[in-house]
């Protein structure tokens, strides 16, 4: 895999040097696992950046082509490549949205969660949550008898929070290693995985997860 | 028998259709948080005689503190059927706001409590802002693109509307060539519909 990025996009260069396949490729297995993964995964913000500079760069050249008499399927061509970057690029960041929204007492109440957001998913995350306490006060807290307003706890005496949604982590996943991997150690069994480049597997979610951060392993 | 009201209410939500909202059932719901007061009065006489007795509250297991056990747990069953049952809504009312947008059409509007109708105002606005902050619309776009721009007919008469450059009558059963993006709004909404083929 080559590592060349777009970095002197020239409007009179090349068309394939404006689009880092790269990039693309990268944005396209970022989006992926996402959306295959049961809890939201590290925000790749300097790809996001890269990827919708690169989007700018494209709408201004798709609209100069469509200007100077290149010819329209060319232009629809180019159209087309930069409706599904795009639709990779909203699908991604609409994905980790309905994540947050699902699981966002979990989120409010765990760090090292909240440090895989965004800014900008902080500040909804934020919001999320004061919207949802205050709705579960109204409709249901406010009217139940004392001991037994908390959001999070069932009653006064429950030791932790016992009400919090939280991701199933044990659901199964289809994955894929890029490289050799060699034997290690399934959660919760004695059974020792291979994983050889493109094969396919499918395991808890819960034993590959740190692969899936690290980037050792695809999910599909 | 305790718990059953409760339970008719997370049956409601479950038997009806995914995605779908039933009207919301102040009625039981009242009735529900109604037992729940009673089970915490019972709850608190049978502490209080336990305590007459001079009986250790944390330690003593008699039929009082049996009996104060199972109002507690009734109560905490329907504490988190009701919160289930809230949840679950809000769970409905958010995908909603993805599908159809800020403004609810009005069959659904019915079928929704008055602090439901303020949590929906609050969410949808809190995702615009979310939006306009990364400058980038994430409800259109739902499915993968075919074509960049799709031929649509117009279903319910929308009239005329001003898009980009142009003014564009979108009379009921005309037939236009759009941008798949800005046909996307009208279609999720059933105003329009797209022509494959």
């Amino acid at each position: 895999m080559t590592s060349e990025s777009a970095s002197t996009p020239g409007i009179d260069g090349d068309y394939e040097a404006l689009i880092s396949t790269t990039d693309v490729e990268l944005l396209k297995r970022a989006w992926r696992n996402e959306k295959a993964a049961p809890e939201i995964l590290h925000f790749e913000s300097a790809l996001i950046q890269r990827i919708r500079g690169q989007i700018q760069l494209m709408e201004e050249t798709v609209e100069e082509f469509s200007g100077s008499g290149i010819d329209p399927l060319s232009v629809s061509l180019y159209q087309m490549d930069l409706d599904r970057t795009q639709y990779l690029l909203r699908s991604y960041l609409r994905i980790r949205l309905q994540k947050i929204e699902k699981y966002i007492f979990h989120i409010s109440n765990n760090s090292e969660v909240q440090s895989r957001l965004s800014g900008q998913e902080k500040g909804f995350a934020r919001r999320c949550t004061e919207d949802m306490e205050r709705h579960l006060e109204e409709s249901v807290l406010s009217k139940l008898p004392d001991n037994y307003r908390d959001i999070l706890k069932q009653s006064i005496i429950s030791e932790e929070n016992d009400m919090v949604p939280e991701p199933h982590l044990d659901t199964f996943v289809v994955c894929k290693s890029r490289r050799f991997l060699g034997p290690f150690q399934l959660d919760g069994s004695d059974e020792l995985l291979e994983m050889k480049p493109d094969d396919l597997c499918i395991i808890h979610y819960k034993s590959i997860r740190e692969r899936v951060q690290e980037g050792e392993i695809d999910l599909v | 028998m305790y718990g059953r009201k409760a339970f008719q209410l997370v049956k409601e939500l479950a038997s009806g259709e995914k995605g779908q909202l039933t009207p919301y059932n102040s009625d039981l719901f009242d009735q529900v948080t109604a037992e729940c007061s009673q089970h915490h009065l019972e709850l608190q006489s049978l502490i209080r005689k336990i305590q007459e007795e001079g009986l250790d509250v944390q330690t003593t297991r008699n039929s009082e503190h049996y009996g104060s056990l199972i109002h507690h747990l009734a109560l905490v069953r329907n504490k988190r059927c009701l919160m289930a049952y809230v949840h679950n809504r809000a769970e409905i009312i958010r995908s909603l706001i993805w599908k159809v947008g800020p403004v609810l059409p009005q069959e659904i509007q019915e079928r929704l409590s008055h602090t439901e109708e303020e949590y929906f105002k609050r969410h949808s606005a809190a995702l615009q802002s979310c939006m306009s902050r990364l400058d980038l619309d994430l409800t259109v776009d739902m499915v993968p693109p075919k074509d960049p721009y799709i031929q649509v007919r117009v279903l319910d008469d929308i009239g005329v509307v001003l898009s980009d450059d142009k003014t564009t009558n979108f009379a009921r059963h005309s037939m236009h060539f759009l941008k798949r993006t800005d046909a996307e709004q009208f279609i999720s909404r059933g105003l329009m519909e797209e022509l494959t083929g």
